[in-house]
């Protein structure tokens, strides 16, 4: 049998690779299909990895199911951006709308881990504002979750990932220390701060999920600079290298390279269990509980495939909201030229950070809040954006990959508005597994586009502030997918409650960015863990009342 | 050489050891942090000679012969040089990080060049001074009597309490990863407050001794730790051309030893002195 991990299951025969050692194992243990579990879960990203091991921890049984591979990052992730797509999500999929999203990179990934594994690490805190713009900024939706205890939850996953941050954050209410202190500035960070400090507003270091010491079987960053393609050392703290070990010392079973097609209904209306393909055979797991976690896109697409003569419409959609609301971020940025050596492929991609505009309401013609970071890119991420962003080719564009060394940049994450026509629908076309593929459509809001603009304005004069020449606006980037499985107070208008159920269907919950009311101005992942903390705290509070 | 008893030669060895202990530290550490720095300003050389020159005539005032080391003009000018290059360091290293965007904030002053390393250099110079004068021109440097060990106690407790925080600095940057980290934030600031109030109440106290003693100790211990430190890169010790400096410093621990034996010296000068009060 091939040892490939992209055509054999790994987690199986009672063990689970051990991703800190070369060619290591770790027991895992294993149910029977017959047997019902307490939860499967669908996806081991952010939101499903992080509950697997919190839910495996409180006792609970356990099967977390990817599509993707279990990766071994010390022995199989290269320092090649063509090769490590192997991380991305590049089943097919069709785009449309006004602005056709760019799918299969930066926003998915198809590896056990989810996109964690080849995220940029980059790990805030949305404003307190944000958890209830519509009632205190006026726009959009509230969440049903007090910021308060969001940032409870924020506090825990960040002693959990050892986030390396400032020792002060100059934005917002009083937080607890980072459990690491804050990584070197890279030169391209120093462009933001001096940036910054020039047009008078605050910068601060990234808390970023990579240790800045030695902690566990972790060692400390390296500033190797390929973390977008996949950590080789594991000083990343993704979830595969963070919460997983945990999960499966805790009893958790994992199942890589099976791909959940179908979740099933009982006559009674709860879920019975889910379909899932693995070695090439549908399969099918009883369980208690289906936690549906495999981001805005496939959650929805697992929901309205799942429909049945009892819920014509798909699982969990009375409200006809799943797959409505998508939000990406905007990921816009500004580029320029300056005559020292920046190098900014050395270290994290993004050392440096300003949160000054989610943080500030005046001086803006649009609703909603952006944070900008010093970027990093790798040499084909580059050519792609000057040839995309910018139309060079040719030999103009070898020229100007020549001068690599001295570009530096800013780059946006900034909040798109809920729409319900951006949305994720079901195609007809069908894909590898047989299953229906999605059709993602998208259009920017005038809103967002008035947010764009005035960032890449503002991103330029900080780049030019610090004698940046030549510079221009990368203006058709996003990043980040949330939104389409809504939580909220009512049913009429949310998918979910904010204990991440359904409100259709009791034993059927949805944890990932997909129940995001709003994304405000920062990436998601510190959030979906601390609301997938947050969901684990409230099921084992429900289970002890017997309320599941 | 005037006749010395032989408490007071012991003394002057320990002071002149100490020095020696604290140029090694100097050597090794400057000459991998600067050859790190890629040596990018020329002036990146001078600690790397003034330290191996204090060596050289520290350490045989420090031997087993003092009698034997040499008293000449080259000797004095060692030491100057060695103190003055420590103060200039100090100037370069604060410009180092004063430069930083951000100017005197926590992430320059981890990862630029640090602020208190060049003192060292500095104190080696005092000390090696020290000793030469104590051992030639009838322990006096100018108008100051050293005789008596308190100036020397005075000053070296000023250096204990300065490379702790650099310690602490450093070692909050490696967010006390390790309790272990915390040993040489705790210990040597009491051994140099201890040392401090013998100098002034002019009573050298046992317990002093044992604190220096334990500080010396720790110095060579944490050798060892910054070594399993070194271990916990990427790739441990078969990496170690990177790790070595990417890791704690192994060579900056023993400081603390330098210091702590030149301590002892000076509480042995007081105890001397003491004696010589009282049969007076």
């Amino acid at each position: 049998m091939s040892s490939d991990p992209q055509e054999n299951p790994r987690a199986r025969d009672g063990r689970a690779p051990d991703v800190f050692t070369p060619g290591g194992w770790v027991p895992m243990r294993e149910h029977d299909d017959a047997d019902e579990v307490d939860f499967a879960i669908v996806g081991t990203g952010a939101g499903g990895g992080t509950l697997a091991c919190k839910l495996a921890e409180a006792g609970f049984s356990v099967v977390a199911f990817d599509a993707g591979p279990y990766w071994r990052p010390l022995e199989e992730f290269a320092s090649d951006e063509t090769h490590q797509e192997k991380l991305f999500w590049t089943d097919q999929r069709i785009v449309d709308g006004n602005n056709p999203i760019k799918m299969g990179s930066n926003n998915s990934g198809k590896a056990v881990g989810g996109s964690t594994v080849h995220f940029a690490m980059v790990s805030l805190r949305m404003r307190p504002e944000h958890f209830a713009t519509r009632s205190k900024l006026g726009y959009a939706v509230d969440w049903p979750i007090d910021w308060q205890e969001m940032w409870k939850y924020y506090a825990q996953v960040e002693q959990a990932l050892h986030i390396a941050g400032p020792v002060n954050y100059p934005w917002g209410p009083h937080r607890p220390r980072y459990p690491l202190r804050p990584h070197p500035l890279n030169a391209a960070a120093e462009y933001l701060a001096r940036g910054a400090e020039a047009l008078g507003t605050k910068w601060t270091e990234t808390p970023l999920a990579t240790v800045s010491a030695p902690i566990g079987k972790s060692h400390p960053c390296v500033y190797r600079g390929f973390c977008v393609t996949g950590c080789t050392t594991n000083a990343k703290q993704s979830v595969l290298t963070a919460w997983l070990p945990r999960a499966l010392k805790a009893g958790a079973e994992i199942r890589d390279l099976a791909m959940v097609g179908r979740i099933e209904t009982g006559k009674d209306g709860r879920v019975t269990g889910l379909h899932y393909i693995r070695n090439g055979q549908w399969r099918f797991q009883k369980a208690k509980n289906v936690i549906v976690a495999g981001y805005a896109i496939e959650t929805p697409r697992l929901l309205l495939n799942s429909a049945c003569d009892r819920f014509p419409d798909g699982l969990a959609n009375s409200s006809g909201l799943v797959g409505k609301n998508l939000m990406v971020q905007l990921n816009q940025a500004a580029w320029g030229q300056v005559k020292d050596d920046v190098r900014s492929y050395k270290g994290p991609p993004s050392l440096a950070v300003s949160e000054h505009w989610n943080y500030t309401d005046t001086g803006k013609d649009y609703d909603g809040g952006w944070s900008y970071m010093s970027q990093g890119p790798l040499p084909i991420t580059w050519a792609k954006s000057l040839a995309g962003g910018r139309g060079l080719w040719g030999q103009a564009l070898i020229d100007e990959m020549a001068r690599n060394n001295h570009s530096v940049g800013l780059k946006m994450v900034g909040e798109c508005m809920p729409d319900e026509n951006n949305r994720v629908t079901l195609a007809d076309e069908k894909d590898q597994y047989g299953l229906p593929i999605t059709r993602i459509t998208y259009a920017l809001t005038d809103n967002d586009k008035r947010m764009r603009d005035h960032a890449v304005r503002f991103m330029r004069d900080s780049l030019q502030a610090t004698g940046a020449t030549e510079c221009w606006e990368e203006m058709d980037d996003t990043c980040h997918l949330n939104g389409t499985a809504r939580m909220g107070d009512d049913p009429a208008t949310s998918v979910v409650n904010a204990d991440c159920r359904s409100w259709d269907i009791p034993n059927l919950w949805v944890c990932d960015g997909s129940v995001f009311p709003t994304v405000g101005g920062v990436n998601p992942s510190l959030t979906i863990q601390a609301l997938a903390c947050r969901t684990a705290d409230r099921i084992k509070a429900m289970a002890a009342r017997g309320e599941l | 050489m005037a006749q010395k008893n032989k408490e007071e030669a012991l003394a002057v060895r320990l002071v002149a050891g100490g020095a020696t202990v604290l140029a090694v530290s100097v050597l090794s550490d400057s000459g991998m942090e600067h050859y790190r720095g890629s040596f990018r300003d020329p002036a990146m050389v001078l600690p790397l000679l003034s330290s191996a020159a204090s060596i050289g005539f520290n350490a045989r005032r420090a031997g087993a012969h003092p009698e034997r080391a040499p008293d000449s003009e080259g000797t004095e000018i060692s030491h100057l040089i060695s103190t003055s290059i420590g103060i200039i360091g100090f100037g370069f290293h604060a410009y180092n990080v004063l430069k930083r965007p951000g100017g005197m904030r926590l992430v320059n002053l981890f990862y630029g060049a640090p602020v208190g390393a060049p003192v060292a250099l500095t104190l080696a110079g005092a000390l090696g001074k020290t000793a030469d004068a104590l051992s030639r021109n009838n322990g006096m440097i100018g108008p100051i009597d050293l005789k008596d060990g308190r100036v020397i106690a005075g000053v070296t407790s000023i250096g204990l309490v300065g490379t702790v925080a650099e310690a602490a600095l450093l070692h909050f940057r490696g967010a006390y990863h390790d309790p272990f980290m915390w040993l040489p934030i705790i210990v040597p600031p009491i051994a140099a407050v201890s040392l401090a109030r013998d100098a002034i109440d002019n009573v050298p106290r046992p317990v002093t001794t044992a604190l220096l003693g334990t500080t010396a100790a720790l110095g060579l211990i944490g050798v060892g730790f910054h070594a399993y430190g070194v271990a916990r890169n990427m790739g441990g010790w078969k990496n170690w051309r990177q790790n070595l400096l990417a890791g704690p410093p192994v060579p900056t621990p023993p400081a603390f030893t330098g210091l702590a034996i030149a301590g002892l010296g000076a509480l042995l000068l007081m105890r001397t002195a003491k004696k010589k009060r009282s049969h007076a």
